[in-house]
């Protein structure tokens, strides 16, 4: 069934109609004001260049609603079989959308965390006062409708110069119970002067056949010399609709070091955009995704430097198998202001397929003239010579072509530190099961 | 151990094999020389098995097998090794790991047990030392940013690893200065024994200096035209190729 903007309007409203009192009247009419913004702007279509490569017709026609509200859950949700050998301070556990405190560990100490409904419900004016502060009401119907709808969320903060010496978890599982429901959630980071923290952020799914909608809008705030590492694994189901919107700010000497991985999901896009809104700070992304038969995804950067002496690396690498597409669109821009910038933006992608697709887009626009700045995109295949080198070795050509394919995206696993995340990866991206031969994809259409 | 018989090959259909006989035996180490151009690496690439050739005529016997039948794995796995004249880079590949999935896998082609990290890593160690190549490299990328030179010895180390039957090397003394010459020279030296044959591809004499060939062959315009022993790569070094083209082409 196919929702026009406004079904999604109206199932919006009722949304923030059931919300109770206590949470929903702090924020309705900046809900209220959103859902204007998104009656506006419509949904996306090829005609705007963020999305010119990137189709959401598909995603609508699944015309996904929200939830029911609250209904019981079975509350043994498995959980325990989704968690990592890695020492967390805290872990905030999302099920189908919803916060599950049963579930979640705080840490005590210099940290605050909350689910986000409850920080609404408190009255909680830090938080109510950052909620939509660095997304805006949406430059898409999409953000405009999350901002709207959202209905939880994580809060985190870090006080001032407190440097957690282990990570926090943002575990996000969905289970067959979503099918057909679109879950939007929203995060609010705060990091204060001199803090330091570390976040990995996961997305999972329990079966592979469940077609659901996740949209999220993480906000990041980074005072003043606060460093936040962000680790990120997009493992969906393979029929999911994922939609992040990322939006850092950082103030002067912060730091932020985020690694993405894209590889589960039928449709993913992720956008990341990052304000220096103090000289003399840093932000690096690292990024990698991999693509098979009936999956798209899409890489957004917007990295604007308009004060000096801010440094900016992206490093973006795909694999793309059978009829698999992918889109990177990196964008960074150097104002006048922005002098003495550095910034360097490549995005690599390995073709296993003749089916495949990329759409690379790398930009650079500088207006100042005392930068170091770059940007670049390859598109290969697997090196001939490279793989007669392996065999004559004496490893056979499938474990070749796998070494070479794990090789490509090194650079990129190893930002995820953890030995347990780096083994997730590699065993889920399966290399081997990459370089087995292909279905004929002519015959089977 | 090797026996090529009248091997004829061409790329692109253009010939540039044109009946090459040559036959090494256990033991033995020939050096074969030839001017730029003369098909001594198509000849080093073919016994290796790779793309990109296509043999037109004669035969290749290693240990009694038709080697042109195996696969490029099966013939390292059966102890045939090529250093290459220009060892390929591979981002991301440990060099460490790669060394010892390469020796498992010749192992266990031979029905030997996989080998154990402490015995592993005290080889490794130690003929990394014998070959001077710095040990930091062995826990980088294969080749990856390494110089000309550590290129080579990483080819030498890999050949002292995996203890090959018959060990071909593709030019691998060209580019080096004198000591790392010397290096490979050694390493080179150190894998003679009764059981192993060796085939060195050269262009210059000066590797022989330090290696003593059994046989000197030289290939020119795809055939053997002249072979002997040490003394005429001296020759060589004296009076270069011309008059040995000529005399062939006479």
């Amino acid at each position: 069934m196919i929702l026009s903007p406004s079904d999604y309007k109206r199932g919006t409203l009722q949304g923030i109609e059931s919300l109770p009192m206590s949470s929903g009247d702090w924020m309705i009419d900046r809900r209220l004001a959103a859902l204007e913004r998104f009656e506006t702007l419509g949904f996306p279509d090829r005609r705007s260049e963020a999305w010119r490569y990137t189709s959401v017709e598909g995603l609508l026609k699944q015309g996904f609603t929200a939830p029911a509200k609250s209904s019981q859950r079975d509350r043994d949700d498995g959980i325990q079989n989704h968690l990592l050998e890695i020492a967390t301070l805290g872990r905030l556990v999302f099920i189908d959308g919803q916060f599950i405190e049963e579930h979640s560990v705080y840490p005590s100490e210099g940290v605050r965390v909350t689910s986000l409904k409850t920080a609404m419900a408190t009255g909680d004016r830090q938080v109510l006062e950052a909620v939509g502060s660095l997304s805006g009401l949406g430059d898409d119907g999409f953000a405009a409708l999350n901002l709207a709808g959202f209905q939880d969320g994580a809060v985190i903060r870090i006080a001032p110069d407190v440097r957690l010496d282990g990570p926090m978890e943002l575990l996000h599982l969905s289970t067959d119970r979503v099918e057909g429901h679109k879950l939007p959630t929203r995060h609010l980071i705060l990091l204060e002067r001199g803090s330091q923290a570390e976040l990995i952020e996961r997305f999972i799914s329990e079966d592979q056949q469940s077609s659901y909608f996740n949209h999220q809008v993480v906000e990041i705030s980074l005072a003043e010399q606060a460093t936040l590492s962000h680790k990120r694994i997009q493992m969906e189901s393979r029929q999911a609709y994922h939609l992040s919107d990322l939006h850092i700010a950082l103030q002067s000497k912060a730091a932020y070091y985020g690694v993405m991985a894209a590889i589960g999901g039928c449709w993913s896009r992720t956008f990341i955009s990052n304000r220096f809104q103090q000289p003399d700070a840093h932000c690096e992304l690292d990024g990698l995704y991999l693509v098979d038969d009936g999956q798209l995804t899409d890489f957004h950067l917007d990295i604007d430097h308009q004060l000096a002496n801010c440094s900016s690396r992206e490093n973006f690498k795909g694999i793309l198998r059978g009829a698999g597409k992918a889109v990177f669109d990196g964008l960074i821009q150097v104002g006048k202001g922005a002098q003495k910038s550095e910034a360097h933006l490549h995005n690599a992608n390995l073709m296993l397929s003749r089916q495949a697709e990329v759409d690379t887009k790398p930009q650079l626009t500088i207006l100042a003239d005392d930068v170091i700045c770059s940007h670049g995109t390859s598109v290969g295949q697997l090196d001939d010579q490279a793989i007669f080198y392996l065999r004559s070795r004496g490893l056979d050509e499938q474990r070749a072509r796998a070494l070479l394919c794990q090789g490509f995206l090194a650079e990129i696993i190893e930002k995820f530190e953890h030995q347990a995340l780096i083994e997730l990866l590699n065993r889920r991206m399966n290399f081997v099961g990459l370089t087995e031969p292909e279905t004929n994809h002519e015959s089977l259409g | 151990m090797l026996a090529i018989k009248n091997l004829t090959a061409s790329v692109d259909g253009k010939e540039i094999l044109k009946g090459v006989d040559l036959q090494v035996e256990a033991g033995e180490l020939h050096a074969i020389m030839g001017p730029n151009g003369s098909g001594k690496s198509t000849l080093a690439h073919i016994l290796a098995g790779r793309d990109g050739y296509s043999v037109t005529g004669g035969e290749v016997r290693y240990l009694g097998e038709d080697l042109l039948q195996l696969e490029v794995e099966e013939r390292a796995r059966q102890g045939l090794f090529l250093a290459m004249q220009y060892p390929v880079e591979l981002p991301g590949v440990n060099n460490m790991s790669f060394l010892r999935e390469s020796m498992n896998a010749l192992r266990r082609a031979r029905g030997e047990p996989e080998i154990d990290t402490l015995s592993f890593m005290k080889q490794v160690k130690e003929k990394a030392r014998q070959v001077k190549l710095d040990e930091k490299l062995l826990k980088r990328s294969v080749n990856a940013g390494f110089s000309g030179g550590e290129k080579k010895r990483n080819e030498i180390l890999q050949m002292a690893m995996l203890e090959p039957k018959l060990a071909i090397l593709d030019e691998t003394d060209s580019g080096l200065d004198i000591d790392a010459l010397r290096t490979v020279a050694d390493g080179v030296n150190r894998l003679r024994t009764a059981e192993r044959g060796m085939l060195v591809v050269t262009h210059y004499q000066r590797l022989l200096d330090y290696i003593q060939p059994d046989k000197v062959h030289v290939l020119a315009d795809g055939r053997i035209v002249r072979s002997g022993g040490k003394e005429l790569a001296l020759e060589l070094e004296a009076r270069g190729y011309g008059w040995l083209l000529e005399e062939a082409a006479a």
